[in-house]
């Protein structure tokens, strides 16, 4: 390989550790500091994370919120950037039971939080009138250049997604070039009607090493989007491994295309390895195809796939 | 008399005349199955139930499957091929080992109920259930052909047939055993399509796979 080529490779590696661990998580809500609510009187802590209610107290504006009506709490102490006290006054009767809380500063926007809150000592009614709601006074108006979403469960481990799914897209890129340079062998190797003509072995040969190259690397893709994948997991499901249909795919990809490497390590003729290993490469291929891109949109799991399933669907339909 | 007719006549002769082998593996469903019942000893869970009989049957498959290119030695591989398309030999070959399977697991099958009794089988469908093994068992029978085949060719021994079809063969096993233990437990046929559709689906490409690919094999 041509060094310049080399030193690219590494400067967009360098860059994308760089990229992925310096720039910050946007500013979000974490959680408050009451399980229930009741009419009258509430104080709580609001716990932010990322945001900056220390800088910007003076335009610090913090809200309950039931269905669309908001009421506007009175700041009592800001502990730190992350902590701020509140004290809200409610009336007995408020619209909905889904209560949100919300807290708005100019520099990160609004940040939320929505937890199951106990509100069984109010009365609901979605069309009584508020006596006096609370008008949303701060505006956003400065952003930050770039922050990661801030998603609950995820967190900080969001940054795992420019390593764990590039990974498994080099991977699909990857074993697809060796699935198509498996087709070339076969097309050059010949079929049992041209025993007779004479076969360029140099050409196959150059076909085999390129798709064994591009196998095995798929395959170190593969075991390190298993590895990105199975931390992740640990982190935001719970377990290091789970029943998910893709992640027991993936791992019989793996399984599937070790085996493709002990038949290729087993035959001795240059000739015949080709062969076998191109034949079972293709067989391999197909299997990632149906294991990772079809079965899970089947069946029941925890990636993210809905989206794409619809979007997959609509393709189909439009193409039918 | 056609090759396919002839093919045909070939498998079963071949069967007929090493009974040996047959009743080896049927000794061998035995004692997995008096195996399973001497360690179980009740059998209530449907899941259980579906689970212990496909991997019997994958088991029973890898041994049946083993011989179905050793047994024929490099004299009768070059005989075929002047006798029949190479299309011809691996579909007839598919077809009489998926039919063999389905015989083999209709065996185990029988052994289960006579060990653990029909228990688990109230509220099954039956209809399901049987379409279940053929579609099972044949989809075994066929990609274990292929894989055996490969396994032959590379010379190493019939130890890779293992190696290349466990990982091969794991989609198909864990939607039949799905399927199964659906029929068990009394799922309608709309409830149970999906993993109708991807045991057809998986089957068909099996099939198809092995018959666009195996030319390839066959070459020498």
């Amino acid at each position: 390989m041509k060094t310049w080529l080399k030193i690219i490779c590494i400067a967009l590696l360098a860059y994308t550790v760089i990229f992925s661990l310096w720039h910050p998580l946007s500013p979000g809500g974490l959680d408050v500091s009451v399980d229930k609510i009741v009419p009258g009187n509430n104080t709580f802590t609001f716990t932010g994370y990322n945001t900056h209610f220390q800088d910007q107290k003076d335009s610090l504006q913090l809200f309950v919120a039931s269905g669309g009506t908001y009421f506007c709490t009175e700041l009592q102490s800001v502990s730190d950037n992350n902590h701020c006290t509140v004290n809200v006054i409610l009336p007995d009767t408020i619209p909905s039971d889904e209560i949100a809380f919300y807290a708005n500063t100019p520099l990160d926007g609004t940040v939320y939080i929505q937890k199951p809150i106990d509100s069984k000592s109010f009365v609901f009614d979605p069309n009584h009138q508020v006596a006096s709601p609370c008008a949303v006074k701060v505006k956003n108006d400065q952003h930050q250049i770039f922050g990661y979403p801030f998603q609950v469960i995820i967190f900080e481990s969001i940054r795992n997604l420019m390593w764990h799914v590039p990974m498994w897209f080099t991977m699909f890129a990857l074993m697809f070039i060796a699935f198509v340079q498996s087709i070339k062998i076969l097309s050059k190797s010949g079929r049992e009607a041209d025993l007779t003509k004479a076969i360029d072995f140099s050409v196959v040969k150059n076909f085999d090493t390129k798709a064994a190259s591009a196998a095995g690397t798929g395959l170190v893709f593969c075991i390190l989007g298993l590895i990105t994948g199975s931390i992740w997991a640990r982190f935001t499901w719970g377990t290091w491994w789970t029943t998910d249909p893709q992640l027991n795919g993936a791992m019989v990809v793996f399984l599937v295309y070790l085996a493709y490497f002990i038949l290729r390590n087993s035959v001795n003729d240059e000739e015949k390895r080709a062969r076998l290993a191109a034949i079972f490469n293709i067989f391999a291929f197909i299997l990632l195809v149906v294991l990772l891109m079809v079965m899970p949109r089947f069946a029941e799991g925890l990636h993210p796939v809905k989206v794409e399933t619809q979007l997959f669907l609509n393709m189909i339909l439009i193409v039918v | 008399m056609g090759p396919v007719k002839a093919l045909w006549k070939k498998e079963l002769l071949l069967e007929f005349r090493q009974k040996h082998a047959i009743a080896g593996i049927a000794m061998y469903v035995l004692a997995t199955v008096f195996v399973c019942f001497l360690s179980f000893e009740r059998l209530e869970s449907e899941v259980v139930w579906g689970g212990l009989i496909w991997i019997t049957g994958l088991f029973t498959a890898f041994n049946a499957m083993q011989k179905t290119f050793a047994q024929e030695g490099g004299g009768t591989q070059y005989y075929l091929y002047t006798l029949a398309s190479p299309k011809q030999v691996i579909l007839v070959k598919s077809l009489y080992n998926a039919l063999l399977v389905a015989a083999l697991n209709v065996i185990s099958l029988f052994f289960f109920l006579l060990f653990f009794g029909d228990e688990v089988l109230k509220e099954a469908d039956f209809g399901q259930l049987f379409l279940g093994f053929l579609m099972g068992s044949s989809g075994l029978g066929m990609t274990l052909t292929f894989v055996s085949g490969l396994a032959y060719k590379s010379g190493v021994g019939v130890g890779l047939v293992a190696i290349l079809g466990f990982p091969v063969i794991i989609p198909l096993l864990i939607t039949i055993v799905r399927f199964t233990t659906g029929a068990l437990i009394g799922l309608t046929w709309l409830e149970n399509g999906l993993n109708l559709l991807v045991l057809f689906i998986l089957n068909g490409a099996s099939l198809l796979l092995s018959t666009l690919l195996f030319p390839y094999l066959w070459r020498e």
